[in-house]
């Protein structure tokens, strides 16, 4: 039982810090709809750099680059050309499943290295996360970066005109929010379970994405939520650990997407918006451009 | 930016001709495939081979052709359940639910008729193939109707939803047909039980009656779409559905229409590479793997910029590629999943083209002038 709900919390790591570089981004009103893409660019070349050099180090400072190079592409498409977001973040999704199916291959198969300590039983990981969660908040909340970063994602215009530059501060956000989803893949593929398998993510990054929508931006709520999902997800790979012969243990698979799909359904309804006012920023999804 | 006494200018297109369209659409096509390339050249293989192997094996071999057909109606039909919604301003990401949903609804009928216990049926097998058919777009218009619905009476994201039902619709045909499911093949390993011979439909060079089905709802779908009253407000609501309101367009039956169409439309695909294809006849162990192709549908439709008749030479393009792409594979011993990278980067070009669609490159000769 102790491990289960150990491994949940594992599990809501993942959750956690993707979910929070797509907040980031979001905040800055950048939708990346392709996190699963990103994850899997960050886990599969983080993967392939550790088996490799042996060095843990480096296939996490791969995964993070990597993952800030796609977010850099991301925000060439939507800052710089002024593209569509969701036709972007689908096609860094796209580029990202059928390119790391087709490099990470030869690789498949275990890590094949001593797993990283633990911390009371706990991956280090888990303690990043809350760590991260705690600093976005701050500097979202408390610092004049965050204020700049909240204006360019509520109202360009006015915050170009009090000497806010939309563009780099929207390309700081995408590039720091794709490290942090490629840092959320290397830790899937070297930490929580360090074998390579085609398409292994199985829809973590979608439910990262649903997450920021549950979360209302608030890094904490969104902290909470990855651990009920994380715990869900858990519970939906080992269901006789608490109900034993209780359903198929595919129909168990099922159950944090629906489960997704419900807390979904919740939010966007009219009581939960008018009692809870979620803060969509205002220009999440606009391309913005300078006259 | 000037080069020499050249300036390249960018200006805004004020309108885009369908052959404009066509000509950026030709030209991602070419960048993809130069810029693929680099995955040949890093496996020391040179791409002008194998991208004479692809071609030649898809679309001028004997038993290539047929793969690339039937690979073609099933991402036409893919395409199709993307471009509806698309018209409607939507993303459905969830055709691979959909057809999943649509082959267990085939499999659903041709349970109840026994077929199952006994391997053969007591009607006529004409009347099974078009209740089979009837299965298989009631269960994807039932899965594509949930997204539909939820958008249209709550204003869910649409493309979460759909990627949601994908990875639900995939764990439950697992239930179905794998350990003990109401549709395991009995002597098989994780399948479905299979057609009977008289339930296989016949087939024209290689390629069933489904191709009419994939054509016929070309020129319905570019008539509905863009001649009649329903296609006006679903391009309308795609416009904009706040504007579309006070035209007196139902931002909840629009959605729940254009999911529950295009839903259907991906339930034929998965009766085409589940219940009509030769050598399949049954759910496949590795059913995911046909999910998956089904993304291809998402970059026909953005490439054909939602024109179901347009659709049609990029699905077939597609479908050789993919299947070439996979035989070159095992030809060359390149590892897996050749066709999926290939996607990947005709992807991320199309997307870098979406810029040519909106502004143009002009060249200006700036020497003599002020």
């Amino acid at each position: 039982m102790w491990e289960f709900f150990i491994r949940s919390l594992d599990a809501s790591t993942i959750f956690t810090i993707a979910a929070l570089g797509e907040l980031i981004g979001q905040r800055s009103g950048i939708l990346n709809v392709g996190i699963e893409g990103v994850m899997l660019f960050g886990a599969t070349l983080g993967f392939i750099t550790a088996k490799t050099t042996g060095s843990y180090l480096l296939g996490f400072l791969v995964g993070i680059a990597v993952g800030g190079l796609i977010g850099l592409l991301h925000g060439f498409f939507s800052i710089t050309l002024g593209g569509d977001q969701v036709v972007s973040g689908m096609g860094i999704w796209i580029l990202g499943f059928g390119l790391t199916t087709y490099i990470g291959s030869p690789y498949t198969g275990p890590l094949g290295m001593e797993r990283i300590p633990t911390i009371l039983g706990l991956s280090p990981f888990f303690f990043v996360a809350i760590a991260l969660t705690v600093i976005i908040w701050f500097i979202l909340s408390r610092t004049s970066l965050g204020l700049s970063i909240r204006s360019v994602g509520e109202n360009p215009e006015v915050a170009e005109v009090s000497g806010i530059s939309v563009a780099k501060t929207r390309y700081l956000c995408v590039v720091g929010g794709g490290m942090l989803m490629g840092f959320a893949g290397a830790i899937y593929s070297l930490d929580y379970n360090p074998v390579w398998n085609y398409n292994f993510l199985l829809g973590r990054g979608f439910i990262a994405l649903a997450l920021v929508f549950f979360s209302m931006w608030n890094p904490f709520i969104l902290l909470g939520g990855s651990i009920l999902f994380g715990t869900l997800w858990q519970l939906s790979l080992n269901p006789q650990l608490i109900l034993p012969g209780l359903m198929s243990r595919y129909i168990w698979r099922t159950v944090p997407f629906a489960i997704t799909l419900g807390a979904l359904l919740l939010m966007s309804t009219k009581w939960f918006r008018t009692k809870w006012g979620a803060a969509t920023p205002e220009a999440l999804g606009q391309p913005y451009v300078k006259d | 930016m000037r080069i020499g006494s050249h300036e390249l200018n960018l200006e805004r297109r004020v309108s885009l001709s369908g052959w404009q369209a066509a000509g950026i659409s030709i030209l991602a096509i070419i960048v993809a495939l130069a810029i693929f390339s680099i995955i040949f050249i890093l496996a020391e293989i040179n791409p002008l081979t194998a991208y004479a192997e692809i071609f030649s094996y898809a679309f001028a071999n004997p038993f290539g052709l047929p793969l690339t057909m039937n690979r073609f109606i099933f991402i036409l039909l893919c395409t199709y359940a993307f471009i509806i919604p698309f018209t409607a301003g939507l993303w459905n990401i969830g055709m691979a639910g959909q057809l999943y949903a649509g082959s267990l609804a085939v499999y659903a009928v041709l349970l109840a008729l026994g077929v199952k216990e006994f391997q053969s049926v007591e009607l006529p097998a004409t009347l099974v193939i078009l209740m089979m058919l009837i299965a298989a777009m009631l269960g994807g218009a039932f899965i594509g109707g949930i997204a539909g619905f939820l958008k249209g009476k709550y204003n869910v994201n649409e493309i979460v939803v759909t990627m949601m039902l994908n990875f639900m619709t995939f764990w439950v045909v697992s239930f179905f047909i794998k350990e003990g499911g109401i549709f395991m093949n009995p002597g098989g390993r994780g399948e479905s039980f299979e057609l009977p011979p008289s339930l296989q439909p016949s087939l024209i060079f290689g390629v069933p009656f489904t191709i009419f089905i994939a054509l016929g709802a070309a020129l319905l779908l570019y008539f509905v779409l863009r001649k009649t009253k329903i296609g006006y407000e679903i391009r309308a609501y795609g416009e904009n559905p706040t504007a579309a309101a006070y035209a007196g367009i139902s931002n909840f039956s629009i959605p729940l229409l254009v999911f529950i169409m295009g839903g259907a439309l991906a339930g034929l695909a998965g009766y085409h590479y589940f219940a009509a294809v030769p050598g399949v006849y049954k759910i496949a162990r590795t059913y995911g793997y046909f999910g998956d192709l089904a993304f291809y549908g998402i970059i026909c439709g953005l490439i054909s910029r939602g024109n179901p008749l347009a659709a049609i030479p990029v699905a077939f393009l597609f479908g050789g590629l993919s299947i070439g792409a996979r035989f070159v594979q095992g030809k060359l011993g390149m590892s897996f999943g050749v066709d999926f990278a290939l996607l990947g980067v005709l992807m991320i070009t199309l997307v870098a083209f979406q810029f040519f669609y909106r502004y143009k490159l002009i060249w200006e000769n700036s020497r003599g002038e002020p």
